[in-house]
C-alpha cells in the first residue's frame, strides 16, 4: 500500500489522471454531441508520461459512452505518441500499447497519430506459447486493447462483448481458459490490478468457464481493490460488457 | 504444461518410503495420556500409513525393495503400534462412540487384519442413530460413508448425499481456496476415489472442475512452498481422468525433499527434538509417498497406452 507523501511523482501522477477517467466514467449525462471536460492536466513531461503509462485507457470515456473526446485530451495524446514513438528496442508490449493509443487516436478523428496507423500490426505469435501465468501478465499490461469496437456510432452500437479487432485480441480470445486461471491466480495472491485487467478482457470473451464465477469476482476485486483507481478503470471497463447492455453512460 | 520425468516421480516415493521406514518409531501411541488429551489423536497417523502402503502395494509400480519396506512398516504398525489390534480395542474403550479406531482398522482388515472384539464394537456403532448424527464436517462424513461401504456396512448416510454437502459438490469460485478449502478438496477426491483406487468414482463434473483450477492451485501451493498441500494436490492431479503431472509442481516438489526423503510441511525442513520433527513431517512425507506411487502408475499407464502394439 502506497502511502501519501511517499508517492513517487509519476506514480502520482498516474493515479491522478486514472481518478479522473474513472471520475468521467461514472458521471453521467454526457450526449455524444458534447464533448467531455479534459482528464489531463498538461502536456509537460510529468503529464505526458502520466498519459503513457495508462495508455489509450486516456480516451476511455469516450470510446465506452461514443461520445467526443475533450480536445485538449485528444492534443495532449496526440502529442505523446508523437514525440515518443516506440524505439527500435521497444518490448512487443510497448508495441501494443503504442499501438492500442493510435488507434483510438485515429478513430477518434485525430489526424496526425492516424497517419502513423498506416503500418502492420505488430507481431502478436509471442503471446500464443507463453505459460498461462505470463500470458496473463502480458495481457494485464495490454487490457486498453480490451474495449469494444471503435468507429461506431451510438446509433450502431456494437454487441455486447464485442472486442475491438486485433492479434492480441484473437489470442486472448482462443486462450480465455489461460485467462481465467489467471485471474484466479491474481485474485489468490492480492494483484488487484493484474486481477482487475484479467477480468476486464475476460468480460469480453466468449467461452469463460461458468464455474469462475467472473462476474462476483470482479465485484470480488472491486471490493478489495477499487481503492487505487487503475483497479476501477479497469472494472468500469468489464462493467458495461458484463451488465450485457450496450456501452453507454450509467 | 509438461509432464514431469517418470523417473523424477518415482524417486520422489523411493526417498520418502525410506525416510518412513528409519523413522517408523516414531508411529507411537501415548497409552498414558489422560482421555482428555486425547489418546485417539496419535492413531490418525497409523491410520493414514496403512491407508497409503495399502495403494503402493495395490499400484504394484514400486521396486522390490519398496514393497518390502511397505510390508515392514504395516507389519510394524500393526504388531508393533497396534499391538496387533489391541490398541484399537482399547481406543474404543475409552471412546466408545468415536469413528477413529473404525477408520484406522479399515485399511488393515482390508489387508488381511482382523480384531473380532472391536468389530463388534464397529457393529454396535453402526446401529446407533448417534453414530448417523455425529457431527462432523461434511467431508469427513463422505470418508465415514465410504469407509462402512468398504467395510460392508450401509453407509449411515448414502455417499451421493454426503458428497452433496461438501464444498467441492457446489463447484465454488476458484478464487476462494484457502489452505482449508484445500484440505476439504483434496480429501474429498481421496474418499470419491477410495484413496486412488477407483478413480472412475470422480463424477465427470468435478473432474472438469478440477481440470479447470487445479493448475492454478499446483501453482499457488507451489510457490506458498506448502510441500504438504502441494503433496495432496499431486495425488488428485494423479486421480483424474488426464493427469497433467504437471512438470514445474513436481520438480519444485522434488527439490523440497531433503537428501534422507523427508519431505518437509511447509518451507524449509524444521529442526528440533526428534519426535517433534517426525510428527511435523511425517504426514508430508506420507503424502510424498502416496502421490509418487500414483504418478508413477499413471505414467507408466500413459507410456503402455502409447506405445504401438
Amino acid at each position: 500500500m502506497e502511502q501519501p507523501g511517499t508517492t513517487p511523482p509519476l506514480t502520482g501522477a498516474v493515479r491522478e489522471l486514472a481518478t479522473q477517467v474513472v471520475s468521467t466514467l461514472t458521471s453521467g449525462g454526457h450526449s455524444p454531441v458534447s464533448a467531455y471536460p479534459p482528464v489531463t492536466t498538461g502536456d509537460d513531461e510529468l503529464g505526458l508520461a502520466a498519459v503513457r503509462v495508462l495508455g489509450a485507457d486516456v480516451l476511455l470515456p469516450a470510446v465506452l459512452h461514443r461520445t467526443l473526446p475533450a480536445p485538449a485530451d485528444l492534443a495532449v495524446c496526440e502529442k505523446a505518441v508523437l514525440a515518443y514513438p516506440p524505439g527500435p528496442d521497444a518490448s512487443p508490449t510497448s508495441l501494443w500499447s503504442h499501438r492500442a493509443m493510435v488507434r483510438t487516436l485515429a478513430a477518434l478523428g485525430a489526424p496526425a497519430a492516424g497517419a502513423t496507423l498506416a503500418g502492420p500490426e505488430p507481431d502478436a505469435a509471442w503471446l500464443e506459447d507463453l505459460p498461462w501465468q505470463a500470458l496473463t501478465h502480458q495481457l494485464a499490461l495490454l487490457a486498453a486493447l480490451a474495449v469494444p469496437p471503435t468507429g461506431t456510432t451510438s446509433g450502431d452500437a456494437a454487441a455486447p462483448g464485442a472486442l475491438a479487432p486485433s492479434a492480441v485480441a484473437d489470442v486472448a480470445q482462443r486462450r480465455t481458459v489461460d485467462i481465467a486461471r489467471g485471474f484466479v491466480r491474481a485474485v489468490r495472491r492480492r494483484g488487484w490490478l493484474q486481477a482487475a485487467a484479467a477480468g476486464r478482457w475476460l468480460a469480453h470473451l466468449d467461452g469463460v468457464p461458468r464455474t469462475l464465477g467472473l462476474d462476483a469476482g470482479l465485484e470480488f476485486v472491486g471490493l478489495m481493490g477499487g481503492d487505487d483507481p487503475r483497479v476501477a478503470l479497469h472494472l468500469h471497463a468489464a462493467r458495461p460488457v458484463r451488465a450485457g447492455a450496450p456501452a453507454g453512460p450509467r | 504444461m509438461t509432464a514431469a520425468d517418470t523417473r523424477l516421480l518415482h524417486t520422489v516415493g523411493v526417498g520418502a518410503l525410506e525416510w518412513l521406514h528409519a523413522h517408523r518409531h516414531g508411529f507411537r501411541l501415548e497409552p498414558d495420556a489422560a482421555p482428555e488429551a486425547g489418546f485417539l489423536e496419535r492413531f490418525k497417523p497409523v491410520g493414514e500409513l496403512a491407508v497409503i502402503c495399502k495403494v503402493l502395494f495395490r499400484e504394484g509400480v514400486a521396486g522390490s525393495r519398496q514393497a518390502d519396506l511397505a510390508r515392514r512398516l504395516l507389519d510394524h504398525a500393526w504388531r508393533e503400534v497396534l499391538d496387533g489390534g489391541r490398541m484399537l480395542v482399547r481406543g474404543q474403550r475409552t471412546e466408545p462412540l468415536s469413528p477413529i479406531p473404525f477408520e484406522v482398522y479399515l485399511p488393515f482388515r482390508e489387508l488381511g487384519h482382523s480384531q473380532p472384539e472391536l468389530e463388534r464394537a464397529i457393529r454396535l456403532n453402526h446401529r446407533l442413530g448417534s453414530w448417523a448424527g455425529l457431527e462432523v464436517l461434511p467431508v469427513r462424513r463422505l470418508g465415514l460413508s465410504a469407509f462402512e461401504r468398504r467395510y460392508g456396512l450401509p453407509p449411515s448416510l448414502p455417499e451421493d448425499e454426503a458428497f452433496g454437502r461438501t464444498w467441492l459438490a457446489r463447484a465454488p469460485e476458484p478464487w476462494t481456496v484457502d489452505t482449508r478449502v484445500g484440505y476439504d478438496i483434496t480429501h474429498t477426491v481421496f474418499h470419491l476415489t477410495d484413496w486412488g483406487e477407483n478413480t472412475a468414482g470422480l463424477p465427470p463434473a468435478v473432474a472438469e472442475h478440477l481440470e479447470l483450477w487445479l493448475p492454478v492451485w499446483l501453482d499457488d501451493w507451489l510457490d506458498l512452498e506448502r510441500w504438504d498441500l502441494l503433496g495432496e494436490l499431486l495425488v488428485v492431479d494423479a486421480c483424474m481422468p488426464r493427469p497433467t503431472l504437471d512438470a514445474a509442481a513436481w520438480e519444485g516438489f522434488a527439490a523440497a525433499q531433503r537428501p534422507d526423503g523427508a519431505m518437509p510441511a511447509l518451507g524449509p525442513m524444521p529442526q528440533g527434538d526428534p519426535d517433534d520433527v517426525f510428527d511435523i513431517v511425517y504426514h508430508s512425507t506420507l503424502v510424498a509417498a502416496f502421490a509418487s506411487v500414483l504418478a508413477t502408475s499413471r505414467a507408466l499407464a500413459r507410456l503402455t497406452a502409447e506405445t504401438p502394439a
